[in-house]
């Protein structure tokens, strides 16, 4: 048997102190937010004459994410002090001007209502009325900084540093669609003014954050696991084909419309305003150019599978050549459709009358015309009314980067997928030495999952207490509630895979990439494509 | 699992097994065991998340029932589509016996996982191994071997034990077949979190049944000034939406209705809306009056029932006007009047006017007054004047700018001249939802637990060290250190190397990171 000793007091032993240097590494997070505060308090003193606008500080913002992100890769490759932390310093950069953005949008929201009210002799109503938590726009700039913040956390510890080389590019899309949504400022529903909302959303939006990089770390994980590129190749062009098959209303393959691409058209005057009808105008060439690279990407999917089961050499090669071009078809396609949306002038020209009908009974329930009443007007009626539409004087149609935000960054997504497998099968081996012990990174991505998954669980708690206080349930199996709950329950079988024998290490990888493209389900998806409460945001 | 590792299995099977035939199983006592063992195991469990998340994603995809535009989805949809769906429970998935049943047998996978389980966590903080050999130490995710003079054993090991303390492990310091060990953890509880986890998790499913079984939630419109005893609960068959109407105890009587807006010369939509306020006053028998002002995300509780405001009609009514009233007398002073909703105003002369009704969109259908739309249009309010004398008449009164509209625009009724200055808009009635939620107190403290106990699984571990000190010769030790920990593998390496660094007497500031 074992016996306990008391062990004499005065034996002298080495004390280990709680050691300060170690905060010295969180400076770039604590100088990106401090600094942003400053700003704010001092915009917030000073007024908006002589100050960037918030418009303005997240297109820094952008600039420093996606610099940060060119050095972070260098550095993967051809590691350099210099460079690792010049990346590290300009994402602290990039923190600071988003979160400056979004502190300086409170202040504006806030001014704007001010004239209105006061001018009535009304009552202000509290401050968070106005937290830049109120649509979309606000939510991906909080989202992006999210990100960035986890990534700063992360770059604590320095062979970690490399997440950034993922996690910012990805930012940087958010950051990209955000600018396709449009920042206008507009009144805040009613329902929403409540104090659950800026813990709910920024509950939201951190976790989602977070999410962002577990995901980063769990495609770095297969990557340094051993997963071959061609196999990732696979995967981000089925992501690419599924995309570019689906945008514009499937339009790009489809037998009728094949090799057309059309943008929304946009209809109301003015910055900031307007919306996107249902309605596409055709442009030139982006048709054409998104059908090569789909094309190319089908040939590609051939090659690599034939590689990986027969182990051909030249299947891979010519597989590696054609993931290339199709890479730059579909950065041509891109070019194209937003060089296209700004220059485009005769939009009536370029809608193909075919939609006549179809828009025509949607221009009727916009009118206020019951379902049935729209269902008695004859097809030539409603084609009518389409057409007069479109030709009507004073209502011009335009086109605007804003028509499809979601189409425009899912496209802009499956280039970054495509070009990353790009990057990744380049010296394959040389960035797997370079990265971390895959326990290291395993240990990373089950962190980060993990905090996912406590937040989610408190962003699903603050939603159904918010519900229950003001739409009378707590919980009612909305789109956007069901579609983070889904999340939580993916974010649950990561956790859980990884403690069941013979499914852990990849099993768990594949789990929290999955539970990240659901986020980015619930994010976007809720919002544009399905019905329901959460529609605003 | 296998059934020979699964000692749930050994405990069940034993007594189920036929007395002669301990050999051979019965086949249905092997089919019960391999059910639970199924039941029981982790890897089940992962694979009804996947299902569950699969079933809410064709909820999401599929419009439900009780989703607004679901009669213009459905129309839409195809007869192949509307029977299959139909068939499949699609259209209301959430309330599918098979989506009930997944959810039943999550929590019974749960409950059983976590009694597999529990047994070998609670072993952590039960028996705690105090001991180990060097090769087992050696084998531990972080570990070293270190030599150090002078002393005894023990107080080698009092060393170790002391600078284990400073990072505030918990140590034991034991003796065994000759040889010292140290053993020191911390956050031994952490192994349970996970049970808790599952605990809370279980409460929130519970007041969720409780709420689907016994609660009820409606609407009710109250227009000012009248009363309800009633709200009405709709229910959904496919597109066919039922309405019944559920008594209450009390009565509602509804004494004022406001709407609060941004720009209050803007509309009543609820883009330019800060608040809309309902007062009620709530009469109990057995229980007296109450008065309260149920809000935008400012509910009311009363005995079981919250009341919240839910929405309103948009029909264009004003709270209140204020009117300037000039007789027709040569040089009279005009006179303002402010006027409530159904209120009356005395003039000095001793005339009353009462507010009996306001129109948005005024417009005289032979003699009747009525509204065109539900804008502000063109206001008027209608106005009966009683004189002191007993006479009475009915007035419209308009603002200014509508002067030149019509035969009935600033005619003087009963001797006075009467304009519409300015009014208060608000809807015609404002409806509040009803609920009685018997579940909902459980969610909460479901919730309340499952923040707590998350916190307590993802921000602490479960940390452990053991040293084994033996004599290597006169006056030298060689001391094997090892530890691992269940959660937040870096933060444990960086306190291990810190500790053996501390422990070889090696400079622990030497090392600073980067920036």
């Amino acid at each position: 048997m074992s016996q306990a000793i008391k062990h004499p007091a005065t034996i002298a032993a080495p004390r280990i102190k709680f050691r300060a240097d170690g905060l010295l590494s969180f400076l770039p997070v604590v100088l990106a937010v401090g600094g942003a505060v400053a700003l704010a308090l001092l915009r917030w003193r000073t007024g908006g004459e002589h100050f960037p606008s918030d418009g303005a500080l997240m297109m820094l913002a952008l600039a420093c994410y996606l610099t940060a992100a060119i050095f972070h890769l260098t550095n993967l490759y051809a590691p350099s002090t210099l460079f690792q932390r010049i990346g590290l310093w300009t994402a602290t950069g990039g923190v600071f001007f988003n979160l400056a953005s979004w502190f300086v949008r409170w202040v504006a929201t806030y001014e704007r209502e001010l004239a209105v009210i006061t001018r009535q002799g009304g009552e202000m109503p509290w401050f968070f009325r106005y937290i830049p938590f109120a649509n979309l726009y606000d939510l991906s700039l909080a989202f992006a900084f999210g990100a960035g913040l986890a990534t700063l956390l992360i770059a604590h510890r320095q062979n970690f540093r490399f997440i950034g080389a993922l996690s910012l590019p990805l930012a940087s899309i958010i950051l990209v669609l955000a600018r396709f949504i449009g920042g206008e400022i507009t009144n805040l529903p009613p329902v929403l003014d409540s104090y659950w909302r800026p813990i709910h959303v920024g509950t939201a939006s951190l976790s989602y954050g977070v999410a962002l990089v577990c995901f980063a770390t769990a495609v770095v994980y297969l990557l340094k696991d051993g997963v071959k590129t061609e196999a990732m190749a696979v995967w981000s062009s089925l992501f690419a084909l599924a995309v570019i098959s689906t945008v514009s209303r499937f339009s790009v393959f489809a037998p009728a419309t094949f090799g057309t691409y059309g943008a929304s058209a946009f209809f109301g005057a003015g910055e900031g305003r307007g919306m996107s009808l249902p309605l596409r105008v055709e442009l030139p060439y982006v048709g054409w150019l998104l059908v090569a690279s789909g094309l190319l990407l089908v040939g590609g999917v051939a090659l690599f599978g034939r590689y990986l089961a027969r182990e051909s050499e030249t299947a891979r090669a010519w597989g590696r050549r054609l993931l290339k071009l199709s890479l730059v078809a579909q950065g041509a396609a891109i070019a194209a459709l937003v060089w296209q949306v700004k220059t485009l002038t005769s939009v009536v020209e370029h809608i193909d009358p075919r939609q006549y009908a179809k828009f025509g009974s949607y221009l009727m329930e916009q009118q206020g015309l019951a379902a049935q009443q729209v269902a008695a007007l004859s097809q030539s009626q409603l084609e009518r009314a389409a057409a007069e539409f479109v030709r009507a004087p004073g209502g011009e149609l335009f086109l605007s980067l804003r028509s499809n935000p979601v189409e425009l960054s899912a496209l802009i997504a499956g280039f970054t997928a495509t070009l990353f497998v790009v990057i990744f099968s380049f010296r394959t081996e040389r960035l797997r030495a370079a990265l971390p012990p895959k326990e290291k990174i395993d240990s990373l991505m089950y962190k980060t999952g993990g905090v996912t998954f406590a937040g989610l669980a408190l962003l699903l708690m603050t939603g159904a207490i918010w519900a229950n206080e003001s739409w009378g349930r707590y919980w009612g199996w909305d789109s956007k509630e069901t579609g983070a709950f889904v999340a939580f329950l993916t974010y649950g079988a990561f956790l859980h895979v990884r403690i069941s024998r013979g499914w852990t290490g990849r099993a768990a990888a594949y789990f929290a990439i999955v539970a990240f493209l659901l986020i980015v389900f619930t994010y976007l998806g809720v919002s544009y494509l399905l019905p329901g409460l959460h529609s605003y945001a | 699992m296998s059934a020979a590792t699964n000692p749930q299995t050994k405990i069940m099977s034993a007594p189920l097994a036929a007395p002669r035939s301990v050999a051979v199983p019965r086949p249905s006592a092997s089919v019960f065991a391999r059910a639970l063992d199924l039941l029981s195991s982790v890897r089940f469990g992962v694979v009804l998340l996947v299902l569950l998340a699969a079933a809410c994603m064709v909820g999401m995809l599929i419009m439900q029932v009780n989703v607004e535009g679901f009669a213009k989805y459905y129309a839409e949809l195809s007869p192949s589509q509307k029977l299959l769906y139909g068939s499949l429970g699609f259209f209301d998935i959430y309330h599918s016996w098979y989506f009930d049943a997944m959810l039943v047998v999550l929590s019974l996978n749960i409950v059983l996982s976590s009694i597999e389980r529990f047994p070998g966590a609670w072993t952590y903080v039960s028996r705690k191994k105090l001991d180990a050999s060097a090769h087992w130490i050696g084998g531990q995710e972080q570990h070293a071997a270190l030599s150090v003079e002078g002393g005894d054993a023990q107080s080698v090991a009092v060393r170790v034990s002391a600078a284990c303390e400073s990072l505030n492990l918990k140590t034991r310091v034991t003796e065994k077949g000759g040889k010292t060990f140290v053993f020191a953890e911390r956050g031994a509880w952490n192994r349970l979190g996970a049970y808790a986890v599952h605990v809370a998790l279980l409460v929130i499913f519970a007041g969720g049944f409780l709420t689907a079984q016994f609660g009820h939630t409606g609407q009710m419109a109250l227009e000012p000034d009248a009363s309800a005893g009633e709200m009405s609960e709709t229910f959904f068959q496919l597109d066919q939406p039922q309405t019944t109407t559920v008594a209450l105890p009390f009565e509602v009587e509804c004494t004022d209705i406001q709407q609060k807006l941004i720009d209050k010369s803007g509309p009543t939509s609820p883009t330019n809306t800060l608040d809309w306020l309902t007062s009620i006053r709530i009469k109990d028998p057995g229980h007296g009056e109450t008065e309260a002002v149920v809000r935008m995300n400012k509910p009311f509780d009363y005995r079981g029932y919250r009341f919240f405001q839910a929405s309103f009609v948009p029909e264009g009514k004003a709270r209140q006007i204020l009117l300037r009233v000039t007789p027709e007398d040569e040089g009279a002073q005009p006179q303002d009047v402010t006027i409530r909703r159904n209120g009356t105003a005395t003039l000095a002369d001793g005339t009353r006017i009462k507010f009996a009704d306001f129109f948005a969109d005024f417009v005289l259908e032979g003699t009747r007054a009525d509204t065109q739309s539900p804008d502000y249009n063109n206001p008027a309010a209608e106005l009966m004047i009683s004189k002191a004398s007993g006479e009475t008449a009915k007035a419209y009164a308009f603002p200014a700018s509508a002067a030149a509209r019509g035969p009935v625009v600033g005619r003087a009724v009963a001797g006075y001249k009467i304009q519409l200055v300015d009014f208060e808009k608000v809807g015609a009635a404002h409806v509040l939802s009803v609920q009685k939620d018997p579940g909902a107190g459980v969610v909460y403290v479901g919730f309340v637990l499952l923040a707590l106990t998350l916190a307590g699984v993802f921000f602490f571990a479960h940390q452990r060290v053991w040293a084994l000190v033996e004599e290597r010769g006169e006056g030298k030790f060689e001391v094997t250190i090892g530890g691992n920990t269940n959660r937040n593998r870096l933060a444990f390496e960086d306190r291990f190397r810190r500790l053996v660094k501390a422990l070889a007497g090696e400079d622990e500031e030497a090392e600073v990171q980067q920036i």
